[in-house]
């Protein structure tokens, strides 16, 4: 293709297209008009123009797609070049069209059956919470949960067991505003003797059997006492919690998890809580490295709340974004096909008229 | 960019379908605050029965922080039930709409992505309008973890069945990116270990430096640095089951010895082809066919018009004019003989390569000659045979591949064994750097910290190591050095607290504010210039004027409300008050150095007390 071509195959694509085409190959390129866009992609793919050039075939490609995926009536098509690349495509039956014709789609009504509050019921800890706690009476555990699912049941009871066997338990979070709710979540649960918080700027019950502080003040109680300084109550400490335990892969801060996780002393418990990551049985298997005792890892992915998906309209119009109720785990390419089309008409609406 | 609804129709959408508390994230503090002034316009009211309990749960949040009884949005929160909440706000009017949140009091609430990192407020739906986040200066996408963090807050336990994540597009959205991240796995972490100096000081001040690296063997970096060694080590097994077959020979490292062997004989080579390719009578003819010269070729004759070089192989060639007037560029070997005639010939510099005159004449003049012409003698010289060079001979000679009789197999496996040979040899690198990095960096930290004085040579903490290690902040080096500079020999408060301000903002966010009294401008002058000096080894923070000049003011002036300093500048309240939240952090450090600094960490104490005020008093 030569560049003359390129271009003209680039003018005709809708902006949108062309944004994500510039997505890693420009910065800021969200600042620009088309006709701008279009010179900054090719200066940009000067060095890899095959690259640039299979990319937008895919593009053109998926969204030649989407285009068949519309009804012919509602929506002529574009004037758009012969394209070689999509005619294999377009005798494929798409995979998410092959599934349709086993299950419909659900329909909106459907989908939002069921919103409401559900009858109070007594308090019935899940059987992760259980395995949870159980795990924590043998040996340090890392619980890797979506947001939401009642990690801080876990903690509340993990530290009233601690503090009936009459050892201290210190509680870290990232920030200070969390651990402030928490400060006042815990004392109004184990009444305000019972709490100190220490933050960068404020100390309260600095002796109490539970404290509540940030993970850098940690770090620094660590470092001290290493230092042979001041006297922690290193001794009696019995449990760490460390919430919202995936800032260990924050850029700036994350390196104070690390830290703190290497000083801490070896005869306290540890208990990470942590949001739905990756890789948590490399946390895991870290401390089971570094540590006494080997680590246990609870994971689970379900939420206890479910969720559904859905996509709304700048017109008001209301449908759901997958073919399932559900969220259909894996398998992002099972739109609905009304969300489908209302989305391109979007895309093809708002596209060009902003290059104008 | 907002979402392409507006966000009166998308509130009434939620609250139609019944689809209410909402969160709805926007791209920017921005967006959330036009949203919230669309409702001011709009004539949306709430019912009497939730507009009283919006105003009974605020009435108790403001006991405990008066400041939020001041917020101008407090009648629009209460009148249509939503509210903005970002980093922008102060952290009491967001503990206060979180709180309003938590009763469920408000039907939405437009908040930045920031939220969905820290604060815990469910809610029934989330709105998500955006596929990318600003990211240092940048638009990045979401990634599956943060997506499924924002999503995370729809569905509150025990008060929803269901809960809901609805996408609304906004220009630039990117659809495959929401449903990617919404159905596929969250990503894996990885440490983010970097060796500060604060570091460096604590870790040596405990442990003597041979236990370093054991200590540092513990991190999560160097447990991941192992994964990936591992990685490395089966296919460097891999590799080395590869390089079976090629096992010693004749030779027991045959590869190097086949190598320098092929190396030695192509080195050879050029010497016979390369400087000399014109035959020895070419050459020495060379030099007599110049334009205007009559010379005898295989066939017939011709005047030479002009004598050049090939481009490509840079091979003698001449221009002829030949019998009957014909042009012909050939090679300079065509010339058989050079007779001892020339004609005069006007030259240009493109073809014909003369004058039309002279080529007309010369035409002539080729008609016009004799039969038998005196024929230059053109001595050549026979140059004899080059002597290869003596020491390849000699080395050449040492090979016994020549003659070895796995010759032919050398000779064959050579290019496969070397590359996988290669590939071997840069594993092992790779593992050995894996290996050793953290270490490496260490020391490369203990070498600064010796140059500078605060470890010894045989790295033991000096005196000023001792209290420097109780630095531990951002940009600990200038800190320390600006207190070794005696910097803040007998500073005032304010001035104290100024520069720890521009030292610890790190938001390049604009703004105007008040100017600085002149001793400020001075010593952030000396900051400046020390801290440019120290940048090969530590990165310079940004050392805002404006955001000095504002701290100096609130610690100065202590009649100065909170009011009134936010109407002396463009800033946020919540960026204000993170800024001074974390100056009080830095200069709590200052305090720690009590011992040593005595007057500092007084001047810091000072400035902490005559910071903590009004907002900030209010608040922990």
């Amino acid at each position: 293709m030569t560049t003359h071509e390129l271009e003209q195959l680039l003018l005709q694509q809708p902006v949108s297209l062309l944004h994500r085409l510039a997505r890693g190959r420009i910065s800021r390129h969200f600042r620009s008009g088309k006709r701008k866009l279009i010179d900054l992609l090719l200066q940009a793919s000067a060095e890899n123009r095959p690259g640039l050039e299979s990319d937008l075939a895919a593009l053109i490609e998926e969204q030649s797609q989407r285009q068949q995926a519309r009804p012919a009536a509602t929506a002529p098509k574009p004037k758009v070049p012969a394209r070689p690349a999509t005619s294999p495509i377009s005798t494929r039956p798409h995979r998410a069209e092959e599934h349709g014709h086993h299950e419909p789609p659900v329909s909106l009504h459907e989908w939002l059956s069921g919103i409401g509050v559900p009858q109070a019921q007594p308090f019935v800890p899940d059987a992760w919470q259980v395995d949870a706690l159980a795990k924590l009476a043998e040996t340090d555990v890392v619980v890797s949960v979506p947001t939401g699912s009642g990690k801080t049941y876990v903690a509340i009871e993990a530290t009233k067991r601690a503090m009936q066997e009459n050892r201290t338990v210190i509680y870290t979070s990232p920030l200070k505003a969390l651990s402030n709710t928490k400060f006042t979540e815990f004392s109004r649960l184990f009444g305000p003797e019972q709490v100190g918080i220490l933050t960068g700027d404020r100390r309260e019950h600095a002796q109490a059997p539970l404290l509540i502080m940030t993970t850098e003040i940690l770090r620094n109680l660590l470092y001290d006492a290493a230092g042979g300084e001041i006297d922690v109550r290193l001794d009696t400490l019995g449990l760490v919690i460390m919430d919202e335990s995936q800032y260990l892969a924050d850029p700036e801060r994350g390196v104070v998890w690390e830290e703190t996780l290497i000083f801490c002393p070896s005869q306290a418990r540890l208990l990470l809580l942590s949001a739905s990551i990756g890789n948590p049985q490399d946390i895991a298997d870290w401390l089971t490295a570094i540590r006494p005792n080997p680590c246990a890892l609870i994971r689970h992915t379900k939420r206890s709340v479910p969720l559904r998906a859905g996509y709304l309209h700048p017109n008001e119009k209301l449908t759901p974004l997958f073919r399932t109720a559900g969220i259909p785990y894996g398998q992002p390419h099972l739109l609905h096909p009304e969300a489908k089309r209302l989305f391109a008409e979007y895309e093809e609406e708002t596209g060009p008229s902003r290059s104008r | 960019m907002p979402p392409s609804i507006h966000p009166v129709d998308l509130v009434a959408t939620l609250r139609q379908r019944n689809l209410t508390p909402a969160i709805i994230f926007l791209t920017s503090r921005r967006a959330c605050d036009e949203a919230m002034q669309s409702f001011e316009r709009s004539q949306v009211t709430l019912p009497k029965a939730q507009q009283d309990q919006i105003a009974r749960v605020l009435a108790q949040v403001t006991e405990q922080y008066p400041s939020i009884a001041e917020h101008p949005l407090i009648d629009t929160v209460q009148r249509i039930g939503v509210a903005a909440h970002h980093a922008g706000h102060l952290p009491s009017w967001k503990i206060a709409v979180e709180e309003l949140m938590r009763t469920g009091s408000l039907d939405a609430v437009f908040a930045t992505t920031t939220l969905a990192a820290g604060v815990d407020f469910p809610a029934r739906t989330v709105v998500v309008t955006q596929s990318s986040i600003r990211k240092a200066r940048d638009f990045t996408d979401l990634t599956a973890s943060e997506i499924q963090q924002l999503a995370g807050r729809a569905g509150r336990r025990g008060k929803d069945l269901v809960g809901f994540a609805v996408i609304t597009p906004s220009p630039y959205i990117d659809l495959t990116v929401l449903t990617k991240g919404l159905t596929g796995q969250p990503e894996a972490i990885h440490s983010q270990f970097v060796i500060s100096y604060p570091m460096v000081l604590n870790l040596l001040k405990a442990h003597p430096r041979e236990q370093i690296q054991s200590i540092l063997a513990k991190s999560f970096a160097q447990f991941q640095l192992n994964q990936r060694t591992a990685v490395l080590e089966t296919k460097l097994d891999g590799l080395r089951a590869e390089m079976e077959p090629f096992g010693p020979r004749v030779c027991s490292d045959w590869i190097t010895q086949w190598q320098v062997f092929d190396q030695a004989r192509k080195r050879k080579k050029p010497r016979g082809l390369g400087a000399r390719q014109e035959s020895p009578d070419v050459a020495a003819r060379l030099h007599f066919l110049t334009p205007g010269r009559v010379v005898g070729l295989t066939r017939g004759r011709g005047i030479i018009l002009r004598q050049y070089r090939s481009k490509g192989q840079h091979a003698p060639m001449v221009t002829l004019l030949r019998d009957g007037g014909s042009l012909n560029e050939c090679p300079a070997s065509i010339v058989t003989q050079v007779f001892d005639r020339t004609f005069d010939c006007e030259e240009t510099s493109a073809y014909p390569w003369c004058t039309p005159q002279t080529l007309e004449q010369l035409t002539h003049h080729l008609l016009d000659l004799p039969p038998r012409l005196p024929i230059l003698p053109i001595l050549t010289h026979q140059n004899e045979e080059i002597p290869l060079d003596s020491s390849i001979i000699q080395t050449l000679g040492d090979f016994a591949c020549p003659t070895c009789p796995s010759r032919q197999a050398c000779q064959r496996d050579f290019p496969r064994a070397s590359r996988v040979r290669q590939d071997i040899q840069r594993h092992m690198k790779s593992i050995q750097a894996l290996q050793t990095s953290l270490w490496h960096r260490f020391q490369e930290r203990i070498d600064v910290l010796e140059r500078f004085g605060y470890l010894n040579a045989t790295a033991q903490l000096t005196a000023d190591g001792e209290w420097a290690r109780l630095i531990r902040i951002d940009h600990s080096l200038l800190i320390t050095e600006l207190i070794r500079a005696e910097a803040f020999g007998a500073i005032d408060p304010p001035l104290l607290a100024a520069v720890m301000a521009s030292i610890a903002h790190d938001d390049d966010r604009p703004g105007s504010f008040p100017r600085g009294s002149a001793g400020l401008v001075t010593l952030l002058f000396q900051v400046r210039k020390l801290a440019e000096s120290l940048a090969p080894h530590e990165a310079p923070p940004m050392l805002r004027a404006d955001v000095a000049a504002l701290t100096e003011r609130w610690v100065a002036d202590q009649t100065l409300t909170w009011i009134g300093l936010a109407r002396l500048t463009t800033m946020a309240e919540g960026d204000m008050f993170r800024l001074f939240a974390r100056t009080i952090e830095f200069l709590s450090q200052l305090k720690t150095l009590k011992a040593t600094h005595p007057s500092l960490a007084e001047s810091a104490d000072q400035a902490i007390a005559g910071m903590r005020r009004g907002v900030l008093e209010e608040l922990p």
